[in-house]
């Protein structure tokens, strides 16, 4: 990212429930969990996450996109590795 | 550092009183600031040093078992990235910043006022814009303030400026460069505890203080023409102390800037600044080399030909690299207690009860979730002063906050300093409020040197912050609209990238 793009990031206003296409790969915090499947909430959106490990929640994992109801803003996707963790 | 604050996590510190009483050492902390400096209005940090030593052991007191544990949380919590990192950043800020001050920086500044020929009813104004350009380049607020109401109020007033509109002029550009400097206290606090790197924070930052700023700045040119003082025709004191060089120090502190935007590590472009800073002020005769460093001998020898080398009355060491790095001392101690008391409260389940709590009645959806941590900010900060502490004892519940909806780094780092910059100059009791009314009472103050029109009550400065106050509102507006939000998805802060 070039320094003028950084300058110019956020200039916006964002929605409260971001949406995804099947194929992105993006980074998320695991921020809790439904039953045995991790979940993030991005926004006021839901994205499950497939065979994260059991320890995920409050870790940066990188994702799969693999299903997404831009209706409901909930998805699914499939876990590829852990990038990260809390900043606390 | 583990997921140990999480709701899932077993508290490993059991304490007498359950899971709350491990809040003890923090709360107690709280209570003495609010009181030390919301009640008396003393700034002194070491003295909130006391309040956490004091905190820490009560908190001990209440440990069932073996209070082993509880004594190794607060190692595990001082050895913690976080503060090392903020520690490192401030050693060497205070070394640039310090460095800018004695090469005459301030003096730079009054001559562009006065090479712009600048009146009263502008005075106002203009004092916003300078005063913010030395806070974005020193990095500290108080330090600005104090140097502008020193030598930049008394001359605005001598000319017929308001005192009442200059002070808060003075006041809101401390709080713009405490806000956007990379070199900032509340800068380098807010990003690495949001686990993003400073100059992409600084960066992303630029669009909320520009929004505030440019309303700020019309605001003062309309009140500076509207408010004015009794003109004491003293525009000679002003070009009395200018001197045009000082301004190449815009240059010294774009390389930081420039730099730490650019994606290099905060110790290299602050490293960077600083040889450029030293440079200009050798090369152009700004400083000498003992205002930069000295050491001080009792008896002169060989040695004190060094330009380094000086002889006075007591052996020491001085310069504005040793009192630049020194002056952190203080802060650096209260920040290793802080994050250690914060330790305790993972490790005794007290930060899971109130994140919990948060999460599940207050913070519901990601808008909520935003508007507390804007409220949240702005609250404690109102009650403690000294706003670094007060970023510090936050920081965690917006990281964590933040983090349950994805909110990323940087937006959490921009939430959480916003409020912490302007409230620290807004009331009466704000240690930036406080750091200013000092220079103007007592014995050698400004009122005893040119009369009681040169002394503001800072009650009624309050409503002229205008920055400060615009800063508190463009981010309420940004939370509910979602102005600059960005998810974690979006963007990866570099620092992390590299680690």
């Amino acid at each position: 990212m070039s320094a003028l793009d950084k300058f110019l990031a956020g200039w916006s206003f964002r929605s409260s429930t971001p949406d995804y296409e099947p194929g992105d790969a993006i980074e998320v915090m695991v921020t809790g969990r439904e039953g045995d499947t991790a979940v993030a909430r991005i926004g006021d959106s839901t994205l499950r996450i497939e065979d994260a490990p059991a320890d995920a929640v409050n870790t940066r994992v990188l994702v799969a996109v693999d299903t997404w109801d831009g209706s409901t803003h909930t998805g699914s996707g499939t876990y590829r590795e852990t990038v990260g963790e809390s900043a606390f | 550092m583990d997921a140990g604050g999480g709701s899932e996590a077993e508290p490993r510190i059991s304490f007498y009183g359950g899971k709350w009483a491990s809040t003890l050492p923090l709360g107690f902390f709280i209570l003495w600031a609010v009181f030390q400096s919301g009640v008396l209005g003393i700034g002194d940090t070491n003295g909130l040093v006391i309040g956490a030593l004091i905190g820490t052991i009560l908190g001990m007191f209440f440990v069932r078992g073996d209070w082993k544990t509880y004594a190794d949380t607060i190692f595990e919590g001082m050895t913690q990235r976080v503060a090392a990192t903020a520690i490192v950043a401030w050693l060497w800020a205070g070394m640039f910043a310090e460095t800018l001050q004695v090469g005459g920086f301030v003096e730079g500044l009054i001559f562009a006022a006065d090479a712009l020929n600048v009146g009263a009813a502008t005075f106002p104004a203009a004092a916003f814009v300078l005063c913010g350009l030395l806070a974005t380049g020193i990095g500290t607020g108080y330090g600005a303030t104090v140097a502008f109401v020193t030598l930049f109020f008394p001359a605005g007033v001598l000319i017929g400026a308001s005192p009442v509109l200059l002070f808060a002029a003075i006041l809101s550009g401390a709080v713009f460069g405490d806000n956007l400097a990379p070199v900032s206290d509340t800068t380098i606090v807010s990003a690495v505890t949001q686990d993003a790197d400073i100059g992409g924070v600084v960066a992303s930052r630029f669009k909320y203080a520009i929004v505030a700023a440019v309303p700020a700045f019309v605001a003062y040119l309309i009140m500076g023409s509207m408010l004015s003082g009794a003109s004491l025709e003293g525009a000679a004191a002003l070009r009395d102390t200018a001197t045009a060089p000082g301004l190449v120090h815009l240059v010294s502190m774009g390389v930081v800037i420039a730099t730490a935007v650019a994606g290099r590590h905060i110790v290299e472009a602050i490293s960077w600044g600083l040889v450029v800073a030293v440079g200009f002020n050798l090369g152009l005769g700004l400083s000498s080399v003992s205002d930069v460093l000295v050491f001080t001998v009792t008896e002169a020898g060989t040695v004190t030909a060094l330009p380094f080398v000086a002889v006075g009355d007591t052996a020491s060491v001085g310069g504005s690299l040793y009192t630049g790095a020194i002056g952190f001392f203080p802060l650096i101690v209260l920040t290793l207690l802080i994050v250690s008391m914060a330790q305790i409260m993972i490790r005794g389940g007290g930060f899971a009860a109130i994140q919990e709590f948060l999460l599940n009645s207050v913070a519901t959806n990601v808008r909520r979730a935003e508007v507390t941590m804007v409220l949240g900010t702005a609250a404690i900060n109102g009650m403690i002063t000294i706003n670094t502490a007060a970023e510090i004892a936050i920081a965690p519940y917006i990281a964590r906050i933040g983090e349950k909806f994805n909110i990323n780094g940087y937006r959490r780092a921009n939430i959480l300093d916003a409020n912490t910059s302007a409230l620290g100059y807004i009331f009466p009791w704000a240690g930036g409020v406080l750091v200013g009314y000092q220079v103007m009472v007592g014995p050698d103050g400004l009122g005893a040197e040119y009369g009681p029109e040169m002394v503001v009550n800072p009650i009624e400065v309050v409503p002229y912050v205008f920055h400060g106050w615009f800063l508190v509102i463009v981010f309420l507006a940004a939370a509910v609209t979602g102005f600059g939000r960005e998810y974690v998805p979006d963007r990866t802060s570099e620092e992390v990238s590299r680690a």
